[in-house]
């Protein structure tokens, strides 16, 4: 959904729990994703590639549902008002070196 | 590339019911997942599901594992481990990442060569499954706290306990069947903790807890785990109806593991990674892809079945990874409209049977009052995990009789029949509607054989003779932890909450096969204790 | 160490089938598991709780979700960092540290 960008979110007021690690990957914290949606990161691809939160060796599998619901209620809308963030591949960690050589043929033999 | 004429991802309950119905029907059929071991979290489930006969009620989960292992084998599945799909692509190619062959002379080698391979199918079902939700608090970052699905995992895969003294957070059926295998794996479980004022999970759940002496805490959560480089202690607290902190309600407990079970989220990423529609609202438990009652999304080909594509159990999800493979099977010409029709619609009213009573999915968060029968529910048992003992007189499967009979403290409407088929006498009926409470018929008599009490999967059934000599009354209990009391013990019997409430004797001790590891220990308590004394301890 | 936490028999399952006995290290500390086992739970079952240190903030991390999603466990296994200890199985000689960061090399300021 499509975020209004001129309306007033008023002044950041520090919060309780703001020193809080919500992405556990990343290390990043409640007070980091709130002020960056006061520093206008109003969708959770924004919010994503501000932070790197979610963008860790887990890729957002804990912690995406809370970072969402930090920023929606710092926008004032529902979670579900909050465009998710796109989902691409790789979906699990994978290493370049396994992922850039890609096998195209099947003579390897792979384990039962 | 590889081609198959169905690629499934995930080989859990929905992914190898999919698989079989497939195959069964002529279909090229492989199965990804990237665990080890095939199953699921059904290996973890240790506990006898509810339901009917066609539910494989009764049934452990993992047996249940073991039977569709089994079958899928059978069916000429190929189930391919330690196998990531990473990419799943509109014209049904998926990316899989797996593990080859060690080569000549790198035995020994920690991380085995892994390549990527592309596969493309006919068609598609995902069932990728859930991943748990989190809350944040002071300290959860700690080592000690973690999901209620890895305390199972430890202990039930692993033989490992997750720790010595626990504290559950969340009151669902995971919070209240992890915190009983905690307590069957020799854990101490301090207190289950739930923010909600209600507990979510079913009621015989948290009453075989509760009789146990786990308390319960209602509108309470967690307000720091304490330690500094692990979990020492914990500390939680009353919240109001907005879910803030009541200053001054604060409670300690010296713990070394904090569990959090407080709902699964659809892995759905792949799903909306393939460009199916999906569905934002929140409903199913997180993002989930909008399909038809066959589990088609929006790209043809393509399925989602089982918890990805809307929380609920692993026994729907079965029934589900059927349905869908049966339609996939219509869909790519493997089977008649008609074939496909009548299996689909077998499952489809199965399914139906799963989804009544006061937790089907309709339900959700709303709050039951009386139950199909009209009586009041238990406000004792939403909110301290037990039903009490003057509420207990009110339910159908409580009555009084000369000699042994069964006593069902069976007091909500969820669809499970198996005590109606246990009983070789007809003593007990649930009727055609399977979220009936059960009623002791009044005409036949109970011959004290104890297949009621091991067949209930929420453990709420009790043999008891009011009249058991002078002043003496037996109670039949199920018992599923170890060491398995012996004839002759002396300890005490403990009431519906907990508490100690008389010296209890143990007079007799049953097991055997047919009760599938539902141990029933019989206790001779003071007659005036009953309708009281449901659990024992040794003194 | 103390291995108490390793459930003998279970009431449901009874005796857990379990590989051969192997020998690893972990910090340079000898240790038995059993083969086939994944890492964390020959660990946990010595009552060992920290996998790694993170690398920005140098908190505690251990066994979180035990199914490979949330890669709190990794650590240091044969030289090569980031090894989810919850996947990744156990043999005879494994060399297991814990995980600074990226590497097994303590931080300046972390106590051993």
């Amino acid at each position: 959904m499509r975020q209004d960008r001129n309306r007033d979110l008023g002044p950041f007021v520090p919060r309780e729990g703001d020193e809080r690690i919500i992405c556990r990957c990343e290390e990043v914290t409640q007070g980091e994703i709130r002020r960056a949606v006061h520093d206008g990161m109003y969708t959770m691809a924004e919010i994503r590639r501000y932070l790197r939160c979610g963008m860790g060796l887990c890729q957002g599998q804990t912690c995406s549902r809370l970072v969402a619901g930090i920023v929606a209620r710092e926008l004032g809308i529902k979670p579900a008002e909050l465009a998710p963030a796109s989902s691409r591949s790789p979906m699990r960690p994978i290493e370049m070196k396994v992922w850039a050589d890609e096998e195209t043929d099947d003579s390897k033999v792979r384990r039962a | 590339m590889k081609r198959y004429d169905l690629i499934i991802i995930g080989a859990g309950p929905s992914g190898l019911s999919a698989a079989i119905e497939a195959a069964k029907r002529g279909m090229k059929v492989i199965v990804f997942d990237e665990n080890a071991r095939p199953g699921g979290q059904l290996f973890k489930q240790i506990h006898k599901f509810f339901g009917s006969k066609e539910h494989k009620a009764k049934i452990r989960g993992f047996v249940i594992g073991r039977q569709l292992l089994g079958e899928a084998e059978k069916a000429g599945v190929e189930v391919r481990l330690s196998a990531t799909v990473i990419g799943l692509y509109p014209d049904k190619e998926v990316v899989v990442r797996e593990i080859l062959e060690p080569e000549e002379g790198t035995a020994g080698e920690t991380s085995a060569k892994e390549a990527v391979f592309h596969y493309k199918g006919d068609a598609i079902i995902v069932a990728t499954g859930a991943s748990e939700n989190m809350v944040t608090f002071d300290g959860w970052t700690l080592p000690g706290v973690m999901g209620a699905g890895a305390a199972q995992t430890l202990m039930n895969l692993h033989g490992v306990r997750p720790g010595r003294k626990v504290l559950m957070l969340g009151s669902g059926n995971v919070g209240l069947v992890v915190s009983f295998q905690l307590l069957q794996a020799g854990c101490e479980v301090v207190a289950l903790v739930d923010a909600a004022p209600r507990i979510g999970g079913y009621g015989v759940h948290a009453a075989k807890v509760a009789r146990t002496g786990v308390p319960f805490y209602l509108s309470h959560t967690i307000k720091k785990a304490e330690g500094t480089d692990h979990v020492t202690g914990v500390t939680i607290a009353q919240v109001d109806s907005r879910f803030q902190f009541i200053e001054g309600t604060e409670k300690h407990f010296d713990v070394d593991t904090i569990c959090v079970a407080v709902g699964l989220s659809p892995m759905s990423q792949l799903l909306k990674m393939a460009g199916c529609e999906m569905d934002n609202s929140g409903k199913g438990g997180g993002q989930i892809p909008v399909v038809d009652e066959s589990g088609a999304t929006s790209v043809p080909g393509i399925y989602a079945v089982g918890d990805v594509a809307g929380i609920e159990e692993a026994s729907s999800a079965m029934i589900e990874g059927r349905m869908a493979g049966i339609r996939v099977a219509e869909y790519l010409g493997f089977d008649d409209k008609a074939g496909a029709d009548t299996a689909f619609d077998q499952n489809e009213k199965a399914l139906e049977g799963l989804r009544q009573g006061m937790f089907a999915p309709g339900n959700r968060g709303k709050k039951i009052e009386k139950t199909e029968e009209g009586i009041p529910v238990s406000e004792n048992l939403l909110t301290h995990g037990f039903v009490a003992d003057d509420e207990i007189e009110r339910y159908p499967g409580v009555t009084h009789k000369a000699g042994v009979h069964p006593v069902m403290e069976c007091t909500q409407n969820i669809p499970c029949n198996p005590c109606q088929d246990a009983c070789p006498k007809h003593c007990i009926s649930i009727g055609s509607n399977i979220t009936s409470l059960p009623v002791v018929l009044k005409d036949s008599a109970c011959i004290d054989c104890g297949m009621c009490v091991s067949s209930c999967p929420g453990q709420a059934i009790f043999l008891v003779n009011e009249d058991a000599g002078p002043g003496k009354a037996t109670v039949t209990l199920p018992y599923e932890f170890l060491p398995l009391p012996e004839e002759g013990d002396e300890g005490y019997g403990l009431g519906r909450d907990g508490s100690r409430v008389c010296d209890a004797k143990v007079v007799r001790v049953r097991s055997s096969g047919a009760f599938d590891h539902t141990a029933l220990v019989t206790i001779e308590v003071p007659a005036e204790y009953a309708m009281k004394a449901r659990f024992f301890v040794k003194a | 160490m103390d291995e108490s936490l390793r459930i003998k028999t279970h009431p449901i399952l009874g005796d857990y089938t379990k590989g051969k006995l192997v020998h690893f290290t972990y910090d340079g500390r000898d240790m038995t598991g059993y083969e086939g086992e994944p890492i964390a739970a020959a660990l946990k079952a010595a009552g060992v709780m920290v996998h790694r240190y993170t690398a920005k903030r140098h908190t505690p991390r251990g066994i979180f979700c035990a199914i490979g999603r949330c890669t709190d466990c990794v650590m240091v296994v044969d030289g090569e960092p980031n090894v989810r200890t919850c996947m990744t199985m156990l043999k005879e000689g494994m060399k297991v540290e814990t995980q600074y960061g990226v590497s097994s090399k303590p931080f300046a300021d972390e106590k051993q």
